[in-house]
């Protein structure tokens, strides 16, 4: 039978709340890094601006179930992407929508027969594309390979790290950053050309 | 399988640009990679165009976080008392 003194209880709520207090400040440190990654799963600073406070608010309920010593940006980005997909925030592209899927020299090969850079080497990609176009051109990329580039392009997450927050394989991490690249490329292909 | 033709040497070196930049070929592949990349300058172009793309790309969808939104998230700390 174990006993209790009358101190243990004051002293276990203490250090309950110091550990509180670490991991809440620790979550808020990782904010600006997970936001990066929230603002180009949606389409909308609104929208991330969301998701971000309901992710914020349900890790702080839920702190006593992070793991001290695993990666915390990862078990926030677990928290928000879940939401996300809970939230049925996503377009759904219908599959005769998908975006076509070119090889990877597809981008170069447009914009040198586009006949703007006869060397193109030579030349920095931000002359020829915006920033704009970036973001234009990731967001028309469907949802499941847009999650994987942005957590690993984007927000620099391990192959591992990403097929855990999305809960996939990891496997199926690689193909869809494989084929999620190329459609991105093709995206910008055709506004950079069209532009 | 021999099919009785040969595979294209760019074909196949486009087909390894994501696995290479990825480091996730194996050592004989890079090795083989690197030695049409060293003769090719086609396919040497456009690895260069991929490397800054992928710099360019993680840089441009960069938006930072507004700073009333971290103060919405701080705000949504536990009260100590």
């Amino acid at each position: 039978m174990s006993e209790t003194t009358p101190e243990a209880e004051p002293r276990k709520l203490a250090e309950e709340a110091r550990d509180r207090v670490r991991f809440e400040e620790e979550a808020l440190e990782l904010a600006d890094q997970v936001y990066r990654v929230a603002r180009r799963l949606v389409s909308t600073r609104e929208e991330a601006e969301d998701l971000m406070q309901e992710t914020y608010s349900r890790a702080f309920r839920a702190w006593r179930s992070f793991q001290p010593g695993t990666n915390l940006r990862a078990w926030l980005l677990r928290i928000l992407t879940n939401l996300n997909i809970d939230r049925g925030r996503r377009q759904q592209r219908s599959p005769d929508m998908q975006p076509l899927e070119e090889g990877d020299y597809f981008l170069y090969n447009k914009l040198e027969e586009a006949g703007r850079e006869p060397n193109l080497e030579q030349e920095r990609v931000d002359e020829r594309l915006s920033q704009d176009d970036v973001v234009s051109a990731l967001s028309a990329v469907p949802h499941d390979f847009r999650d994987v580039i942005v957590l690993v392009d984007i927000g620099d997450f391990s192959y591992a790290d990403a097929a855990q927050i999305l809960e996939i394989p990891i496997g199926t991490v690689m193909s869809r950053l494989h084929r999620g690249r190329r459609i991105l490329k093709s995206q910008l292909a055709e506004q950079a050309v069209s532009a | 399988m021999n099919l009785g033709f040969e595979v294209d040497p760019c074909v196949k070196c486009e087909e390894q640009l994501q696995p290479y930049l990825d480091r996730e070929l194996t050592d004989a592949e890079r090795a083989e990679a690197e030695e049409h990349l060293d003769q090719c300058s086609y396919c040497r172009k456009r690895y260069r165009f991929e490397e800054e793309l992928r710099r360019f790309v993680r840089q441009a969808a960069v938006e930072e976080m507004p700073p009333a939104l971290k103060q919405k998230l701080a705000d949504l700390r536990t009260p100590l008392f």
